[in-house]
């Protein structure tokens, strides 16, 4: 359990840091990606370039020598007397003198030299290393009507004879450089033939198949016409061109770059040829006007980088994982700690204030939580300790209220019917304290045989110093009471003992009377209590006329009045204290002597016990949830009648 | 229980607003007594706001009489709602203290 609270604190973080350093890294593969492609199509398009440009190079590099050949030996022939016998060994030398020439003709107008007849050719060229040397012209072979003859001739400048597969030796695919020159007839400068130069290509077709961009990339050249002079694919060579190709594949844009190359354009162009982008960078070769291609599918370019990729990819999974292995261990360790917490808390709860706590080391938030933890368990041993003294001091002192409350209830009488072998009077009577102790009182004994005294009372306040004075006065009426029938003396004598040195200005209202049991006459005194109610048999319920006089305690030298009324038989009488009364509701509403009166009203039959507890419910009743307030005391006395 | 003193004459009249019951009525003998031991003897006690007085509260008017008296002051009780009138008159109390109708004839005596 608690290395689980560690455990998905810490993977947490880890998934966190996770999503952190994946966004992070996606976004730079991103960036990497974008600037990678960027530069890698620059890379692509310069390299093609200089593939395209070290092939015109190289290519110029054979073919310029030519043109220089043709040009000297234009001169020399310009320059000298021309004899035609001559001129065989003049082709003989060209021929001779240079290796990559594998055939010339030094070819003359008709008729030219009146002796040669209308067809003069000589032509020397190789075969099998040896050297012939011919004349080419006959009526079979009109090679004036030949294009290497006409168009020098027409243009009046040297031309590059679109290629050619040679049909007398082998299979070679051959070009024929024709240059015109003149001679002086009659003083006048006219064209005279053409010289021409033969060559293989075989050379080119090698450097040109030799090139290779990127995976599938290639170079091809094309003749002036657009027909392919080089190609990866060797049955299209002289017999497909650009326009060809591009008609069967119905391609008008690879149509619109076979123009563009034919009018000498350089340009890189993006084509689709057979459903694949393709990057294809033209430029002419300039002495021969043919056309230089190199192309290669776009998706190349970035072949590097997909490796790259794939590589930087897998180099994060394995660092991501390393990375989430490292911080799961290092903030778990790091929270070790906190489960050790955990269990000491848990300790802590069950009473062991004394828990051990873990052993900081560090002087971090760690040690923060140890200080405080530390700080928490002694102030909890403190609280409780002090818990522990408050309430042992309060259980004790409850203790002794509870005892007192024992005495104070055991000095009133509670044994009901008191007076079990007297039948003309019986009565009932409760206290009920709001507090462990309280400052109401009532008594009732006999003074002699046929005399009763019954008294209630109210000491002001509550608690203790009532209830002490309760005690005072209950224990004054019964030394002062034997063989009185005077209750205006039994007060007055209270009153004098009570009043003197009464610092606290305590006080008691009483009302005490005394019935003769055998003729009902009752005599009676109020010391400022609450007038009793009479309960007459004949149904009048009402307050008792009585003297205003003050309270007990209060002034020594006070006399007390003195009443007498008659109790006939079944009449009763109910005393209580302002606790009835003045019995509040959570309203405020006090009970009130309306209500009183009518509780009596409605159970003026009733025997004094059920009387009162009916009182006591309808109190009950009235006051609800609220707390009682005060002392709930009454008594009620019935008089039976003389027992004859 | 709400307690304002207003001085009027020669007297100090203390105008008690609420209940004085056995929670309150230390708070209520406080009052009293800083004024008396302010050096006035002459009080009355407007109890035309008050609603209700339990016996503790009759005793530390019963204590102010005495003191008041002791000191050759008055002490003047007015403008009682019946049903306090009622407890003064149950209790005898009504014999002690002077109770006037109005606080006008409390100060006037």
């Amino acid at each position: 359990m608690e290395l689980n609270i560690n455990k998905s604190l810490a993977s947490r973080i880890v998934f966190y840091v996770l999503v952190f350093c994946v966004a992070l890294f996606l976004i730079s593969l991103g960036a990497f990606y974008f600037f990678s492609k960027n530069q890698l199509e620059k890379m692509a398009y310069n390299n093609s370039q200089a593939v395209a440009n070290q092939l015109v190079f190289k290519t110029e590099q054979v073919l310029l020598p030519i043109t220089k050949i043709a040009n000297n030996y234009q001169s020399i022939i310009e320059h000298s007397t021309l004899n035609a016998d001559s001129i065989y060994a003049i082709t003989r030398r060209i021929v001779a003198n240079n290796s990559e020439i594998i055939g010339s003709a030094i070819a003359f107008e008709p008729n030219f030299f009146k002796q040669k007849g209308k067809y003069f050719s000589p032509y020397t060229y190789r075969e099998n290393d040896t050297l012939k040397t011919i004349q080419l012209g006959n009526p079979n072979y009109e090679y004036f009507v030949m294009d290497w003859y006409q168009i020098p001739m027409r243009l009046g400048k040297a031309y590059w004879s679109e290629p050619y597969f040679d049909t007398g030796g082998g299979n070679a695919l051959m070009t024929t450089y024709s240059v015109p020159f003149n001679a002086i007839v009659d003083g006048q400068v006219v064209p005279a033939g053409v010289i021409t130069m033969d060559l293989e290509l075989d050379w080119f077709t090698e450097i040109i198949s030799e090139v290779k961009i990127l995976e599938s990339g290639y170079a091809s050249v094309l003749s002036r016409n657009g027909t392919f002079i080089t190609h990866p694919n060797k049955e299209w060579i002289m017999n497909e061109s650009i326009f060809s190709v591009a008609e069967e594949l119905n391609n008008p844009q690879l149509r619109e770059i076979g123009r563009d190359m034919q009018q000498g354009k350089t340009a890189f162009v993006v084509s689709t040829l057979n459903g694949v982008d393709r990057i294809m960078y033209y430029t002419p070769l300039p002495s021969s006007n043919w056309m230089l291609a190199v192309l290669f599918p776009k998706s190349e370019m970035y072949l590097p980088l997909r490796t790259i990729s794939i590589i930087l990819i897998i180099l994060i999974v394995v660092g991501l994982g390393v990375l989430s292995v490292s911080v799961e261990r290092i903030v778990s360790e790091q929270l070790r700690p906190l489960s050790k917490f955990a269990k000491s808390a848990r300790e802590v709860a069950t009473g062991n204030f004394d828990a051990a706590l873990p052993e900081i080391t560090t002087d971090d938030e760690m040690k923060d939580l140890h200080d405080s933890f530390a700080h928490m368990q002694s102030d909890l041993k403190n609280y409780i300790s002090n818990l522990k003294d408050t309430t042992s001091a309060k259980e004790k002192i409850e203790s002794e209220l509870r005892i007192a409350r024992e005495i104070q209830m055991g000095m009133i009488p509670k044994i009901f019917p008191p007076f079990p072998n007297l039948s003309q009077i019986d009565l009932f009577a409760m206290l009920e304290p709001a507090k462990e102790v309280g400052g109401d009182l009532y008594d009732f004994f006999m003074i002699d045989d046929n005399h009763l005294c019954f008294a209630i009372g109210d000491v002001s306040g509550k608690g203790v110093p009532a209830s002490l004075f309760m005690a005072v006065t209950r224990t004054l009426l019964r030394s002062v009471a034997p063989n009185q029938t005077s209750p205006a003396y039994i007060v007055d004598k209270l009153n004098q003992a009570l009043s003197s040195g009464n610092d606290s200005n305590m006080f008691v209202t009483f009302f005490i009377g005394i019935i003769n049991t055998d003729t009902g006459i009752v005599k009676y005194t109020n010391a400022g209590h609450n007038p009793p109610v009479w309960i007459s048999a004949g149904g009048k319920v009402e307050f008792l006329p009585v003297t205003k006089d003050i309270p007990i305690g209060l002034f020594d030298d006070f006399q007390y009045q003195e009443r007498e009324m008659v109790l006939k038989p079944k009449d009763k009488l109910y005393l209580y204290t302002d606790g009835v009364t003045e019995a509040e509701n959570a309203s405020e509403t006090l009970y009130s002597e309306k209500k009183l009166i009518n509780c009596l009203s409605i159970y003026l039959r009733s025997h004094p016990r059920e009387l009162i507890q009916q009182v006591a419910m309808d109190v009950a009743v009235h006051v609800g949830d609220f707390p009682q307030s005060d002392d709930l005391t009454m008594l009620s006395i019935i008089y039976n009648g003389d027992k004859a | 229980m709400d307690i304002k003193n207003e001085k009027v004459g020669d007297f100090v009249v203390v105008r008690i607003d609420g209940r004085i019951d056995t929670t309150n009525y230390t708070e209520f003998e406080k009052i009293i007594a800083e004024v008396i031991d302010g050096g006035e003897k002459n009080l009355v006690l407007d109890c035309k706001n008050l609603n209700y007085i339990s016996s503790s509260g009759l005793r530390v008017f019963l204590i102010t009489q005495k003191r008041l008296m002791g000191a050759g002051g008055k002490l003047h009780l007015c403008t009682m709602q019946p049903s306090i009138k009622e407890i003064f008159d149950i209790s005898g109390f009504s014999t002690i203290f002077k109770i006037y109708d109005s606080e006008a004839e409390a100060l006037s005596n």
